[in-house]
């Protein structure tokens, strides 16, 4: 019974042909070329959402960059004509007609007779500037810190000092202290913002950077002479960009809130620069008199921190490589 | 000693390395003392944290040596070193890593793994140069130029684990630490990987620490085999010496383990169970590490270096 199946297999011998064996072939990979950005891509515009709060962010770049060129926001144009002051939509497009460049009244008017519509516009612009000039510093200074921080045990020591030391001052309570100090400028604002701001950011960084320095494939570059900068940049880096844009997904929201809240406890911007905080603030005791003068703020407000938020998100999600298959 | 005309290239003398401190502490590597000699292949063999990959990275400074010398070239490379001496011995010592999945950045090319070295020695001319080295040592590997601008996870275990080689070699080096090299990968392509191991050291007179926990892979690569258990050398000895006369009983529990492919011996085998409670009696006689003759040396106390003795000895 055993012999049988050999037996077998002696007739089937001519059957078989040895072809051999290709080194070359077998070292092919067939599998397309992976690029990471091109993979990014693929998976961020998957979604249908993105393409849609894409658009709606430029819209609103170009709304609060562009707009207020063409139509210039001056809260005082009317000041001296008390009739103008809190006139809702209705009555205010009734006063100016058709006189007045179309829309501006659509809003109705402020307390100083103000054009409600093109104030939008100018308050936007100066809370996305300074939300992205915020983030930008902040976001910078921390991982450039942070990169060291993790290198650098004597750097280490000394920061974790001084980190625990300003970690335990509650934020808020920081910057209006500073912004009191130095006063309410736009400058000053994110000089208030930044002085501490990358503080927790390069702290955040330093742990990423510690784990990712010992892994095997750092020992390989340390056992290759690798200078640290090019370990930093070439091996610790490129694994962050997902943390990266993760960060800024909650950071750049987070500065246009923080604006809006100082402003609107009365310690943020100063009163001739516009800003949402300040418009949300004017209008928050005609919350109920003057509906018209404190719901657009806080829509466009609401609007922006959303978008800039999902924006963040699903872009974070799409430059982790662990979504790409 | 026979071993006189051998040119001696790395020499470790009581070689600690301590993980922790105070009463956490614990002795990787207690009282290590070899040679390695040039162009030779010496092979470090011990069960799973016996410390053999800490001598390893004890040699190429990942670890630091809490005592005792690591002299390469006669010239001291433990402790600190001025940047010149560092830089030299970086060049001149390589390490090829136990996992390839691991041991490669999987965000940078294949270009780039392998100009690693080059780039931070500049060991190029100039573009050109550069690519030409790594065009070369990619064929030489066997992998194609295509190949260069693919990403590590792309590739399977035994390529990622030649591209590991290629950038070793590529620097090179004179004296080469293989971590492991092949236990991640596939019976069926170890082969290739320790085929080139050998044609390397074949065409450029490498040196190499090879550092493994299966002896029926030891045996085909190596010239001379270190046993160690719990960060204790047990027995050194030629390759053919040591699988002829194994005398310590760890290095023979060792043996007993190595499967045999034959289903009918391999059921009849009894395993040698190492219980070194039972088998030494260190109370009245320390143990030490002693020459039998032969280059061949074995751990024990006087009495039993005796008996070793005899066993070796009755057996030639």
């Amino acid at each position: 019974m055993t012999n049988e199946p050999v037996v077998n297999n002696m007739e089937n011998k001519d059957k078989f042909v040895i072809i051999g064996n290709d080194d070359i072939a077998s070292e092919k990979i067939i599998a397309p070329r992976y690029s990471y950005w091109r993979s990014v891509g693929r998976v961020f515009f998957r979604k249908k959402l993105n393409i849609f709060l894409i658009v709606a962010f430029i819209l609103i770049l170009l709304a609060s960059f562009v707009v207020p060129v063409f139509c210039p926001y001056d809260p005082m144009e009317n000041v001296t004509n008390a009739a103008t002051f809190n006139m809702s939509p209705v009555k205010a497009m009734a006063y100016f007609g058709k006189s007045a460049p179309p829309l501006k009244w659509i809003l109705g008017t402020g307390p100083q007779g103000n054009s409600i519509f093109y104030g939008l516009f100018s308050s936007a612009k100066t809370s996305l500037l300074l939300a992205m000039a915020c983030a930008a510093i902040n976001m910078s200074v921390g991982i450039i810190m942070g990169a060291v921080w993790g290198y650098s045990k004597k750097f280490d020591a000394v920061m974790l000092v001084i980190y625990n030391i300003v970690a335990n001052v509650p934020y808020l309570l920081l910057v209006s202290v500073l912004v009191y100090v130095v006063g309410s400028g736009f400058g000053s604002f994110i000089f208030a913002l930044t002085i501490t701001g990358w503080m927790s950011i390069a702290y955040f960084f330093r742990t990423q950077v510690m784990i990712i320095r010992d892994r095997e494939y750092s020992l390989a570059s340390r056992c290759l002479g690798t200078p640290i900068p090019r370990v930093v940049s070439k091996n610790i880096l490129p694994f962050l960009t997902s943390v990266i844009v993760t960060l800024l997904a909650t950071e750049l929201p987070m500065y246009i809130s923080m604006e809006v809240y100082l402003s609107f406890i009365g310690i943020g911007l100063s009163a001739t620069i516009p800003s949402l905080g300040r418009m949300i603030s004017q209008a928050q005791s005609a919350f109920r008199t003057f509906p018209w003068e404190f719901w657009p703020p806080v829509l466009v407000a609401s609007m922006v921190t959303i978008i800039l938020y999902l924006l963040g998100q699903n872009l974070a999600d799409a430059t982790d490589p662990r979504t790409h298959m | 000693m026979e071993n006189t005309e051998k040119q001696v290239l790395l020499s470790i003398r009581n070689l600690d390395v301590v993980f922790g401190h105070g009463k956490k502490a614990f002795k990787a590597v207690n009282d290590v003392s070899f040679d390695i000699y040039k162009g030779e292949t010496l092979s470090l063999v011990g069960e799973s944290g016996s410390g053999k990959t800490t001598i390893g990275r004890a040699i190429i400074r990942i670890n630091p040596c809490s005592a005792g010398t690591i002299y390469y070239n006669g010239k001291r490379i433990s402790g600190k070193l001025s940047r010149k001496e560092d830089r030299d011995v970086i060049r001149k010592i390589q390490m090829i890593f136990q996992d390839p999945a691991a041991s490669l950045n999987e965000r940078a090319t294949i270009e780039y793994i392998i100009s690693e070295g080059l780039y931070n020695f500049h060991l190029f001319k100039d573009e050109k140069d550069r690519m030409a080295k790594v065009e070369k040592i990619t064929k030489e590997v066997g992998l194609l130029p295509e190949h260069l601008t693919r990403y590590p996870h792309e590739f399977s275990g035994g390529q990622r684990q030649r591209v590991g080689l290629a950038r070793s070699v590529v620097m090179e080096p004179e004296f080469i630490i293989a971590d492991e090299p092949i236990s991640a990968l596939d019976v069926s392509i170890r082969a290739q990987v320790l085929n080139l191991l050998k044609k390397f050291q074949q065409e450029r007179g490498l040196t190499y620490l090879f550092i493994a926990h299966d002896l029926s892979i030891v045996r085909f690569i190596s010239d001379r085999i270190v046993v160690i258990y719990k960060g204790r050398i047990m027995e050194i000895a030629e390759s053919e010496e040591l699988f002829k006369f194994p005398l310590h009983p760890y290095t023979k529990s060792l043996m007993s383990a190595i499967p045999v492919p034959d289903p009918i011996i391999e059921k009849r085998k009894k395993l040698f169970i190492y219980d070194p409670a039972k088998m030494h009696d260190y109370s009245k006689e320390q143990p030490s590490l002693v020459d039998l003759g032969n280059g061949h040396m074995v751990f024990g106390s006087p009495s039993e270096i005796e008996t070793y003795k005899a066993i070796r000895f009755a057996n030639a």
